[in-house]
């Protein structure tokens, strides 16, 4: 096997093409005229003179005058041609920015020319470090430094070479002349400064991605080449057609509407950061932030979407849905959301999860579609897959947008919001602060930390989940993994959270709550006793692993065959109703009377409680256990917490038993 | 080498140990050679570009090829022999690693100057930027050739005719070198990334450092506070410093002995 060698690759990685380079090459020789060119003088130093240097002022007035422009273009344009890296400066060499004044600069000789043609190699590099390591020990730089160490750990096979050659080259370059020899480093180094530009600055060759083809190839004209244009022209065909006066109405619009917050038209407040090198701006606007900027709440207005693509946005439409007592709504879409762009793992779960909490008959979060739609993601939930609720999802958004985002807009909690929104000045900094700026940038926080706090954020508003008081015993505690968005709640019961550790540090991943009403699981978990480390500690027991959950199903199916227990005695028993019947309904039996003050685990209230670990002496689920409790469970076979939700698609018993 | 105790195999590792010598004396010069193009190449296109500048390009290219080919035949031969030791296969390893390193220098030279040849053609009279440079590579191609001295006596006459002709040559050289590195890989099964270099990572600085142009570029710096020490410099203080001293510790002595 032979290594193909990329640094021949006769152009088998085409790059995006930069067509700037052939102009600036043009440009760059018609300022070498003698005649009508930029004026150079010769650059003095302490033992010699070097011809060619040209200053900054000179340079400008020349462009400004060949391509009739003002200063400003003049200086953009030379920035430019010095980025990337046809004139170098003299003195700073590692700002390439043309300063218009007298600082010098010199052309770069065509040898070292930015070229696409051929990458720039990092053997080059390694021979050009070593090479001033020869030259004098310890001049590399830090990031230079830790370049060296990286281009030696990958190249080592080569080094031998490499130090040879740079020798060679040291050795060569003192043949020639003192000041050739300086002009040629100065070169040299320039160039390295363009390609591998120091951190904290960008190489203006970053020109992306490579290709594959070559786009100015012709194309063999095969049939599969000519089918790609038939379908091509069918769906061109099948596109539906907006009338221009529609489509141009709407993109003026769009234009009127959002050229206050465009950063290339107007002005960004306090200051662009690309610009200034000052971050206020995205300190003021991040996700969490307390009081949002005026113009971010302003973008709330435009529209549905942009308020809830707009995470601080959706807070708020969620803290006035949850006063208006239907975030039900909102907590679906999210979980809808969660769906589609979720793991693939996890996806049968959550639709599960998701059917239980918020679809199915006397589900505790149910949200109203109409039955057409029901039927149709019912029908989908029996084989799920990412955009299974698709339909729900887009009629509870339009929900969502016609009738609660109006009632938003004028509530109190968004006038309130508005009234706070906080307006920051712009920012004037001087030349020198720009620098400073520049010198004093940092890296923003990594995305492995942003990630964790996100996550962190979401198990905690999974622990915050509206917990149904009512229903609480000590059990009945939230597990943060796997947490599926719930919303807010009031306040979290005093009494959950001394549970919450236990399940913070328990090690097996949980399922999520696909038997949110499952009390078939303390029994089951002890029969099954998977977890043995789990087994002495009841309340690590909570969460369970998902083998034990995935055989649940079927066993629990087994039972309920076995016991002859309807699904519609189980819905019923979850349905909001029994909330306020607590205690009271004749179903229920006094499961626990010795633990009176506790109300038998009814994980209806509770969105996420994924496990809720009742105690032996609690026998609440009856059903369960095994035979020998055959007359107690009879009794207690109407009891609510016994039964669980089975998804639909699970049981044998079809839906239409479901109908009390 | 490591000291072979073997009797029988005396007489080839000798003779393998000679052809390691030569090889490595082949190696080390194509490296010089492909150093040298690399510096002429650097004046191509600018303001010392001449005839003669192309016609020490084409002879130092000459000569490398002619390196490339004799070390090609050499270790070829030598890394298909299959009854090598391995230590001197090690050897021969990395010379083949740095020839085909050389060579693939080479080539990317080679097609820079050749496009560079494009744009600044010199038979059409374009204008050529003014990089700075003064002199030509003419020792740079000395060295390169390892003469003393150029022969500048035939100095090339400019024709149009005859750099057509210079170009194609140059391109059949190059799809030359493309050739054999493309017959090397295919040739001989080398695995590259198993060679172990001999040499540390920081390499040693060559005996004369070269202080001045060093203290020439760090001038250029625009750092108003810093002084760059100056060996150069401080060598000059310390001497005056010292005389200084001589000649007041001299001058006390006299008066003491004369009062």
């Amino acid at each position: 096997m032979t290594i193909r060698n990329t640094l021949r690759d006769h152009g088998q990685r085409y790059r995006p093409r930069m067509a700037c380079l052939k102009k600036a090459e043009k440009v760059l020789l018609e300022m070498q005229d003698p005649k009508t060119g930029v004026k150079s003088q010769p650059q003095r130093l302490v033992i010699t003179t070097i011809p060619h240097a040209i200053t900054g002022e000179d340079i400008l007035s020349w462009l400004a005058d060949r391509f009739q422009v003002d200063t400003q273009e003049a200086r953009n344009v030379g920035s430019m041609l010095v980025a990337l890296g046809y004139i170098y400066p003299l003195q700073d060499h590692k700002r390439l920015v043309i300063k218009p004044d007298a600082s010098l600069y010199r052309f770069q000789t065509p040898y070292f020319w930015p070229t696409q043609q051929w990458p720039v190699e990092d053997t080059d590099y390694a021979i050009y470090l070593a090479k001033r390591n020869i030259r004098k020990k310890g001049i590399l730089e830090l990031h230079e430094q830790e370049q060296y160490n990286r281009l030696h750990k990958w190249m080592n096979h080569k080094w031998d070479f490499i130090v040879m050659q740079a020798k060679e080259q040291y050795r060569a370059a003192k043949e020639r002349k003192k000041p050739d020899r300086v002009v040629f480093d100065c070169q040299e180094r320039a160039y390295w400064v363009v390609h591998r530009p120091p951190p904290g600055t960008v190489s203006a060759m970053d020109y992306g991605l490579e290709r594959r083809i070559e786009p100015n190839a012709d194309e063999t004209k095969t049939p599969d080449f000519y089918e790609r244009i038939m379908i091509f022209t069918q769906q061109s065909i099948m596109r539906p057609r907006v009338k221009s006066s529609v489509s141009i109405g709407a993109l003026v619009k769009y234009c009127a509407t959002y050229s206050n917050h465009d950063p290339f038209l107007s002005k960004c407040l306090p200051s662009n950061p690309w610009l200034t090198d000052d971050i206020t701006y995205w300190n003021l606007n991040m996700t969490n932030v307390e009081i949002p900027t005026k113009m971010r709440v302003e973008r709330w207005t435009f529209s549905f979407g942009e308020l809830l693509s707009d995470p601080r946005g959706r807070d708020d439409f969620r803290l006035f849905l949850k006063k208006e007592f239907s975030g039900e709504n909102l907590a679906f879409w999210e979980v809808c959301e969660d769906l589609k762009w979720g793991a693939a793992e996890t996806m049968r779960e959550k639709a599960e999860q998701i059917y239980k909490t918020f679809l199915a008959r006397g589900a505790p979060r149910w949200i109203n579609i109409d039955g057409k739609t029901m039927e149709i993601t019912v029908n989908g939930l029996k084989h799920p897959h990412r955009y299974v609720l698709d339909a729900a999802q887009t009629h509870i958004y339009m929900l969502m947008k016609k009738d609660s985002y109006g009632r938003y807009l004028k509530s109190p909690v968004f006038k309130d919001t508005v009234k706070k929104a906080a307006c920051p000045e712009e920012q004037k900094f001087t030349d020198t602060q720009l620098e400073q700026n520049a010198k004093n940038r940092r890296p923003s926080l990594s995305p492995i930390v942003l990630r964790q706090q996100e996550q962190e954020q979401r198990a905690k508003m999974a622990a915050n989940a509206p917990v149904d008081i009512t229903q609480l015993c000590r059990f009945t505690t939230p597990v943060p993994h796997l947490a599926v968005y719930s919303g807010f709640t009031d306040s979290p019961p005093g009494h959950t959270s001394p549970s919450l550790p236990f399940l913070a540090n328990t090690t097996a991943c949980p399922s999520p709550i696909s038997v949110a009403l499952d009390s078939t699981s303390a029994s089951e978990r002890r029969v099954e006793a998977s977890e043995g480390e789990e087994a002495e500690n009841p309340e690590a027991r909570a969460p369970i692993s998902r083998n034990v959950s995935k055989s649940r199903m079927p066993l629990s199916l087994r039972r309920l065959l076995k016991r002859g227990c309807t699904p519609a005695t189980m819905f019923a028993s979850l349905s909001p109703k029994y909330h306020s019947a607590a205690g009271t309904s004749t179903r229920i039996k006094p499961i626990c009377p010795d633990q009176p003050s506790q109300a038998p685990p009814r994980r209806i209230g509770n969105f996420f409680q994924i496990k809720v670990d009742i105690p032996p002496e609690c026998r609440i689920y009856p059903i369960e256990s095994e035979d020998e409790d055959e007359e107690n469970r009879a009794s207690s076979r109407g009891g609510v917490g016994a039964k669980e939700i089975i998804c639909p698609w699970e049981s044998l018993t079809p839906q239409n038993e479901i109908g009390q | 080498m490591p000291f072979v105790n073997n009797k029988v195999g005396d007489d080839c590792t000798v003779a393998t140990d000679k052809a390691l010598a030569e090889g490595e004396a082949l190696v080390k010069s194509l490296v010089k050679v492909v150093a040298c193009y690399r510096h002429l190449a650097s004046c191509v296109g600018g303001c010392t570009d001449s005839l003669q500048l192309r016609d020490e390009l084409r002879q130092t290219r000459e000569k490398a090829q002619k390196l490339a080919v004799s070390i090609r035949h050499h270790l070829t031969s030598h890394l298909r022999d299959k009854s090598l030791p391995v230590d001197q296969r090690r050897e021969m390893e990395l010379l083949w690693v740095a020839f085909s390193s050389s060579l693939e220098l080479l080539h990317v030279d080679m097609c820079k100057v050749f496009s560079m040849g494009d744009i600044f053609s010199l038979a059409n009279g374009v204008t050529l930027v003014q990089n700075g440079f003064q002199g030509g590579g003419s020792e740079v191609a000395a060295r390169a050739l390892s003469v003393p001295d150029l022969n500048q006596d035939q100095t090339p006459t400019l024709e149009a005719g005859l750099e057509i002709q210079e170009r194609s040559t140059m391109e059949q050289e190059i799809s030359h070198i493309d050739h054999m590195i493309d017959d090397m890989e295919m040739k001989v099964n080398v695995l590259r990334w198993m060679v172990e270099p001999h040499g540390p990572q920081y390499a040693d600085p060559l005996s004369s450092t070269d202080s001045s142009s060093l203290a020439l570029l760090s001038v250029d710096e625009e750092q108003p506070g810093h002084q760059p020490p100056s060996k150069r410099n401080q060598i000059v203080v310390l001497l005056l410093l010292f005389a200084v001293i001589l000649l007041a510790t001299t001058l006390s002595v006299c008066i003491f002995f004369f009062s």
